[in-house]
């Protein structure tokens, strides 16, 4: 087809969309409607997941966790990191292209124990904390979780921050002490007096019971493992780092060989993933959904505008023009279409999204009580994230949408029998 | 005769399937239209003209023979070769509803210069001459909802000899056309057919069309009654 030939028949298609401005209107109406619940479940949706992962990295171990291979399975000191590791772990995290997507670091010390009070013994996950970086990073420690005392501060020796139905299992209350026993480093049963010196609340009944914070130092004395941890936990600057980070970590630290796994969220948390997946899997299915509503609707315009204009393709086809072109001023048609309502929308799904709730979408309302799963406390307003991929990704598939669906009148086109359609009816 | 024909058939035949039943539309015509020949097929209401006017523009493929125009044989050409051959050598005038509804008169008329990519002066240039030769000049701004039925029959007159064809075939022109309006327009294309040449195979029951005939086909029942020559071909 020559540049002549192209140029009359976007001339033609073009006109045909401006003549039939009723169709059009109502096709691209339908489509941008698509679009603009599209983009609207999109940056919801994300927007959510990111405030899943950012509660439930933070709850959990961080983007990215850094732990003997082992660590994850038996969760025995045997299985931790020492200064070695510590020491490559740290240049790694020094390093520019990684420290440019990272937020917080902190180590941890932890082992599975018993606390134990005058009253009762009670299993727990005795986490030995550095108080300052881990106060930023799990978030325990803010106000809001606090139902009495503090939270640990640098200098703190014998002090532990207990959950709320832990304290109330012991009989505990601010300044009470308690004995924590473990495994020490040489296998030995080995018990630590704490007192309490904040309690918390986060509303999941597995970690108010069974999560007791400790100061680092305190813990690596109590059990013998000098200055060794058994997990560095990493916060990046957003969730959507995660494989970059995970990429350049290995690269400097080595696969699981060397003593040290570096574990993305996904790995560290498997019910978080498999939760966001299926949330994810909804979401897509609802778009499907949308999408061949929004197909049909385009398909039975353009149909019905080719069946109506049979006896103009006829003209066309006896003016020379080969099936192929006729099929091409009607896909053109949808194309255009499918562009202008395409762009229109994602730009109408973005305002509109944007001037509901840039400040959140509170669906507290809709809610008893807390939102929990997995061990993780949701905040209820969810703040709509806004991303090029999304602008690109709602205008890719609108396009492929539309694309298919100006196929089969396009086709249809091509069925138009000239000397049938010259045939004249008044 | 040396010249070689605008179309000519050899043994054309057309049967429809119709609810099982095998119509013959047309049956055996063989003929040759000479270059500035303005033939005039009559016959009754389902004798075939229509369709044998579909086969002369190879807009239908025949059931049987061959159908040649300058020379090219049309059974033989691809669905591509086929429109290009409509679009360089053949023009066409339908009953009514010609003309594309989005397009300006002048549009419609310079559509095939258009695809065949003439630079837009040498267009507007030819389509002003013809304008003016068959009396629509100024309303070439115009879309075809704002003309009326003569004028837009002009247009599609316009747009069918533009280009220079071997042959302009025409399926009752007229029919929708009072019969002051149909003169006009009759006029107009026997104007042409002597001033430039033009080759014109009209399909008609109008009496005042028959009249002008130069030559006469009478079609009965899909075949040729009668073919009879009343004068000389125009040449240009
Ligand atoms: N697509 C078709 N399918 C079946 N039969 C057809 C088809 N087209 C035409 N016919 C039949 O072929 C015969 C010739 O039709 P055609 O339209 O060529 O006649 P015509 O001379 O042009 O008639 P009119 O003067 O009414 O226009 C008729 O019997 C018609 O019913
Ligand atoms: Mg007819």
């Amino acid at each position: 087809m020559t540049r002549s030939r192209r140029g009359v028949l976007l001339r033609l298609a073009r006109r045909n969309v401006v003549r039939q401005w009723r169709r059009s209107l109502l096709t691209g109406m339908a489509m941008m409607l698509g679009v603009v619940a599209l983009v609207m479940a999109r940056t919801i949706g994300d927007g959510a997941h990111e405030d899943w992962i950012d509660s439930g990295v933070r709850m959990g171990t961080g983007h990215v966790t850094l732990q003997h291979p082992q660590f994850r399975f038996s969760r025995k000191l045997d299985h931790r990191l020492p200064a070695a590791a510590r020491a490559r772990i740290a240049a790694a995290l020094e390093a520019p292209e990684v420290a440019s997507l990272v937020a917080q670091v902190t180590p941890r010390l932890e082992m599975m124990g018993l606390a134990n009070s005058p009253t009762a013994a009670v299993p727990v996950n005795i986490i030995g904390v550095e108080s300052e970086g881990e106060a930023r990073f799990s978030q325990l420690g803010v106000e809001q979780r606090r139902v009495g005392g503090r939270y640990l501060e640098p200098g703190d020796r014998l002090h532990a921050y207990v959950g709320e139905r832990l304290a109330q299992r012991l009989d505990l209350g601010l300044g009470s002490r308690l004995v924590l026993t473990a495994q020490d480093a040489s296998g030995e049963i080995a018990g630590q007096l704490v007192r309490v010196v904040g309690i918390y609340r986060t509303g999941v009944p597995e970690v108010d019971e069974a999560v007791v914070h400790i100061p680092l130092a305190t813990a690596q004395e109590w059990l013998g493992v000098e200055d060794d941890v058994t997990t560095v936990a990493v916060l990046l600057t957003s969730a959507w780092g995660v494989p970059r980070a995970l990429r350049r970590l290995r690269a400097r630290i080595g696969e699981e060989g060397d003593g040290i796994a570096v574990l993305g969220w996904r790995q560290a948390m498997p019910e978080l993933d498999a939760a966001i997946k299926l949330d994810d899997f909804w979401g897509y299915v609802f778009n499907v959904v949308l999408f061949v509503i929004v197909a049909l609707a385009i398909v039975n315009t353009i149909l019905m505008s080719v069946l109506y204009r049979t006896r103009e393709f006829g003209v066309l086809r006896a003016l020379g023009l080969t099936k192929r072109e006729t099929a091409t001023v009607v896909f053109t048609e949808g194309m255009i279409l499918t562009a202008v309502a395409g762009m229109v929308g994602v730009v109408l799904g973005f305002a509109v999204t944007w001037l509901l709730w840039h400040d959140g979408l509170d669906y507290s309302g809709a809610l008893e009580g807390e939102l929990t799963f997995s061990g993780v406390v949701l905040d209820t307003v969810v703040v709509p994230v806004f991303r090029r991929v999304q602008v690109v990704m709602s205008l890719g598939s609108i396009v492929i949408v539309g694309l298919l669906a100006s196929l089969y009148p396009a086709y249809r086109a091509t069925r138009i029998d000239v000397a049938e359609a010259m045939k004249f009816e008044a | 005769m040396s010249e070689q024909p605008a179309v000519r058939t050899s043994d054309v035949w057309k049967v429809f399937e119709h609810d099982g039943i095998a119509v013959e539309a047309v049956r055996g015509v063989t003929l040759e239209i000479l270059p500035g020949e303005f033939v005039v097929m009559a016959g009754p209401s389902g004798s075939g003209k229509t369709t044998l006017l579909n086969l002369l523009g190879g807009l239908t493929q025949p059931t049987r023979g061959k159908v040649w125009i300058d020379g090219a044989d049309l059974t033989t050409l691809s669905e591509r070769a086929l429109a290009r051959l409509r679009l360089e050598r053949v023009g066409f005038v339908f009953q009514a509803y010609n003309l594309l509804p989005v397009l300006t008169a002048r549009e419609n008329a310079e559509f095939s210069l258009l695809l065949q990519g003439m630079a837009e002066d040498e267009r507007h240039r030819m389509v002003g001459e013809l304008f003016e030769r068959i009396g629509i000049a100024g309303l070439e701004d115009r879309r075809p909802a704002k003309l009326s039925g003569g004028q837009q029959q002009r247009v599609a007159v316009a747009r069918a000899v533009v280009g220079a064809p071997a042959l302009v075939l025409a399926d009752e022109p007229t029919a929708n056309l009072d019969s002051a309006t149909s003169l006009a327009l009759l006029d107009v294309m026997a104007n042409l057919n002597r001033e430039l040449g033009t080759t014109f195979v009209f399909a008609t029951h109008d009496p005042q069309l028959m009249e002008r005939a130069q030559r006469l086909i009478r079609l009965v029942d899909g075949a040729v009654a009668l073919d009879e020559r009343r004068s000389a071909p125009a040449s240009p």
